[in-house]
């Protein structure tokens, strides 16, 4: 099986202790200055996060970019649902805003980014689907591809439906299938208790190691540094399933 | 044009359009509105006739060679303003 690995990554996580790894960044307030002004006002916090994160990790706009959300811009979306029912006409941009691929296309007219932009929900499971979809396109011939994982507390009136609460965090890969730090996934017995993960895990994980579990698919997937060339091998027989 | 009115106006576009870092100053009232001038983009073009509905009760056509004529500039649109407010 084609193995994946880990080449690069950013995070964002305002709530992180701030002082540690610089691909971190705890600033509450993120610059989005990657993206010129009058872009840049339409995004909220996390799109300007993630639109500077991309810029460092796809800074010639050559990548496909693949985004997962659980939630996406829950916020814009309920305030444009309650809107309706109040029977008010609808803000224009923020209903542009509010689609799940907002974030990317903003990013990618900023940098001029023309090649396949994918934006993904999986109902907890977005860890799993990155990495089955950035496979495909690996396996089509990318050489890397850049994938990103955000999200942010939902609306007070939202989060009583949720089984666990949404912590905001954004966190982008560059994964690619030679160089870096291979993921080594296996068949975990995932016990009771286990949330879905969410991007702050997937940040615990780059910065503390694994594994990082998906209790929905039974999947616990690892960072493997190999020293040798002989482990190099191993870790790669071994690699993704 | 009113003092009044133009600072109305050009407060407005900057709250409704959320132009950051962009005071009344900064908006010419003969320069152009879109494209070229502030810079504003047909997202905007739509955000706008909602809030001049919101704040005037003024319809507009967006069909309509008109509504391009009084989004030329600040000036053109506070004419029509004056001219067409119902509130």
């Amino acid at each position: 099986m084609m193995p994946i690995t880990l080449q690069d990554w950013r995070a964002w996580q305002p709530d992180h202790p701030a002082g540690g790894d610089p691909r971190l960044s705890t600033n509450p307030r993120p610059k989005g200055d990657s993206v010129p002004a009058m872009l840049r006002r339409r995004l909220n916090v996390v799109g300007r996060a993630v639109c500077d994160m991309l810029a460092e990790l796809d800074p010639e706009g050559r990548s496909i970019l693949l985004h997962a959300s659980r939630h996406g811009d829950a916020e814009r979306t309920l305030e444009m649902l309650y809107a309706l029912a109040d029977g008010d006409d609808l803000s224009p941009a923020r209903f542009g805003m509010s689609v799940h691929n907002a974030i990317l296309g903003v990013h990618s007219i900023a940098n001029g980014n023309r090649r396949s932009l994918q934006a993904l929900a999986a109902t907890g499971d977005e860890v799993a689907a990155l990495f089955s979809e950035a496979r495909g396109y690996l396996a089509d011939g990318e050489s890397d591809i850049v994938a990103v994982f955000s999200d942010v507390a939902v609306p007070s009136r939202f989060a009583e439906y949720l089984d666990d609460p949404v912590e905001t965090a954004a966190v982008a890969l560059r994964l690619s299938t030679t160089g870096g730090t291979p993921i080594v996934a296996s068949r975990f017995d995932v016990p009771d208790g286990v949330r879905s993960p969410q991007p702050g895990d997937m940040i615990a994980w780059l910065l503390t190691g694994g594994p990082l579990l998906c209790p929905a698919r039974r999947i616990a997937w690892e960072l493997a540094p190999c020293p040798s060339s002989a482990g190099h091998d191993a870790c790669m027989h071994n690699g993704l399933r | 044009m009113t003092h009044a009115l133009e600072l109305e106006l050009k407060q407005m576009i900057i709250d409704t359009l959320e132009l950051e870092d962009v005071t009344p100053e900064d908006i010419d009232p003969d320069a152009p509105l879109f494209v070229e001038g502030l810079g504003l983009d047909s997202i905007d073009a739509l955000e706008l006739g909602l809030a001049l509905q919101k704040h005037y009760g003024i319809k507009l056509d967006a069909e309509s060679d008109d509504t391009r004529q009084h989004f030329a500039s600040l000036n053109h649109l506070a004419a029509l303003v004056e001219a067409r407010r119902v509130k």
